[in-house]
């Protein structure tokens, strides 16, 4: 039997009972508070200004890596005072309590209440009240990462279909020149280009690689393209070389500044003479096909941006009837299949050297076959061939 | 990819082992990797490739802003010993010419 109690006892037992009831009826209160805001600050100001009104609070002040604080700027500044220091003993008309982060670190919610003090049931109310905040933070933040990406992911397609509209459309009109150049741009935009001009007699063309994906691959692939046709106006007839330096001494410091650098294969072919000139700064593959061989330019010089072209010369090649020229990209040769597998060069080399009546039909063919070796696979990267016939005679598909 | 950082006897040197594949997805943990050293004073870096199965444009974009930033401090970035994948892409695109090779 348990011994009688006396007056006081009874007292402090029913003023327990009292304040864990007016805990519950707190707690249930606040979870039935219904957050519709997905943005930060309105959902953390929702639970301030009800937790404000069940604690009978003056003020809320939540430090995190952003404040929140609620209540008049008086009270506000009250409790902010308060908070410079920990809180004394003596000052029970202000608490605080602190609250774990999701990702570890620990933020730190204040109140000041002036009519009574804080009891334990108050600060356990303000413990869940901090949770809640903390929640209610985390969720904003994923949402809005959510947006953020859902923002770049159609940027870079917006960049992507941009970059892909300042490749040429137009092909020249000339009987002694076969062409086919394409470019198929993979999902996040890469930086492969071509572009071409006929200038009097002789076909300029340059192909190029942007090192990188997205916004900054395809800004520098619209920038290279812009100094190539500039280039093409310029030089006139000067050749491959003034047309490689040209372009260099316009685009090399902004490749430098964006950590970038464009493989380039720039070239220049007499359509009445046949003689092609090539520079290739660090492009491939690039070749010859002649006698159904492939016979592979190699690169003279390091990609522009990666250091300043103090001097190159052009390489001179004298095409004849059934030469092929052939510039593509790594995105053709490197396209993965489902099972790791590599297309490959000697893949893309079989199929150059292999019979075909035009252009057109050998680059399209190119493009089937690799999207056919990649069968569900995405594409890895930008795939792109520029090819042309020489002296195509009467020849076509 | 794995990337080890091994300290050297030279106050200023680092290596940093690479392994595996080296593309656009492992550039940026190169890239802290490298900038961590950088910013703590090595600027002679040594980047073992013998390991590395393949590299793509931005891995390549990423050892070339590496080396332009080693050489401005001072210092250089070697490539050592890359495996046979990774020096057909190197010779192929002549950046072997603007590299150290070790």
């Amino acid at each position: 039997m348990k011994p009688p109690t006396t007056n006081s006892e009874t007292d402090l037992l029913a003023g327990a009972l009292v304040e864990t009831n007016d805990q519950l009826l707190g707690l249930y209160d606040l979870v039935s508070l219904t957050i519709e805001s997905l943005d930060e600050q309105r959902a953390v100001l929702a639970i301030l200004d009800r937790a404000k009104s069940i604690l009978g609070a003056d003020a809320l002040l939540l430090r995190a890596d952003r404040n929140y604080s609620i209540g008049p700027p008086n009270d506000v500044a009250a409790l902010e005072a308060v908070h410079r220091i920990p809180v004394q003993a003596g000052d029970s008309s202000a608490t605080s309590v602190p609250v774990q982060t999701p990702d570890g670190t620990t933020v730190d919610l204040g109140a000041l209440r002036k009519s009574s003090p804080f009891g334990t049931a108050d600060k356990k109310l303000l413990g869940a009240v901090g949770k809640m905040l903390v929640g209610a933070i985390h969720r904003a933040r994923m949402h809005q990462a959510g947006l953020d990406q859902a923002v770049k992911a159609r940027d870079h397609d917006t960049a992507s279909e941009l970059a892909q509209r300042a490749l040429p459309r137009w092909r020249p009109e000339s009987g002694r020149l076969d062409l086919f150049a394409h470019s198929s741009p993979a999902r996040a935009a890469g930086g492969d280009l071509f572009t071409f001009a006929l200038v009097d007699d002789t076909f300029h063309f340059v192909v190029g690689d942007v090192s990188g994906k997205g916004l900054p691959a395809a800004l520098m692939m619209t920038t290279t393209i812009s100094a190539s046709n500039a280039a093409f106006a310029s030089v006139g007839e000067s050749g491959a070389a003034a047309i490689l330096t040209t372009i260099d001494s316009w685009v090399y410091e902004t490749l430098a500044d964006a950590g970038l650098f464009v493989t380039l294969l720039v070239g220049s072919y007499n359509l009445t003479s046949g003689i092609l000139q090539t520079c290739n700064a660090g492009h491939s593959p690039v070749g010859i096909v002649r006698n159904a061989t492939f016979q592979p330019l190699a690169a003279q010089l390091p990609p522009i941006g990666v250091l300043p072209v103090e001097s190159v010369e052009a390489c001179t090649h004298q095409l004849g009837p059934g030469d092929r020229f052939i510039a593509a990209s790594d995105g053709l040769v490197e396209q993965l299949n489902m099972v790791g597998g590599m297309f490959g060069d000697e893949r893309l080399e079989a199929l150059l050297v292999s019979d075909a009546m035009c252009a057109d039909g050998l680059g399209k063919a190119v493009f089937a076959a690799v999207s056919d070796f990649a069968g569900a696979e995405p594409q890895g990267d930008d795939r792109t061939l520029l090819t042309f016939f020489a002296d195509p005679g009467e020849s076509s598909c | 990819m794995d990337i080890s950082v091994t300290e050297t006897p030279a106050p200023t040197t680092r290596s940093l082992t690479l392994r595996g594949r080296f593309d656009a997805h492992e550039a940026p943990a190169f890239r802290d990797a490298l900038d961590a050293a950088m910013d703590n004073g090595h600027h002679d870096l040594a980047v073992v490739l013998t390991d590395v199965e393949f590299v793509d444009s931005t891995a390549l974009a990423e050892l070339v802003r590496g080396m332009k930033r080693c050489r401005e401090a001072g210092g250089d970035l070697a490539l050592v010993s890359p495996s046979d994948p990774v020096r057909v892409i190197l010779e192929l695109t002549k950046l072997d010419a603007a590299f150290t090779i070790r």
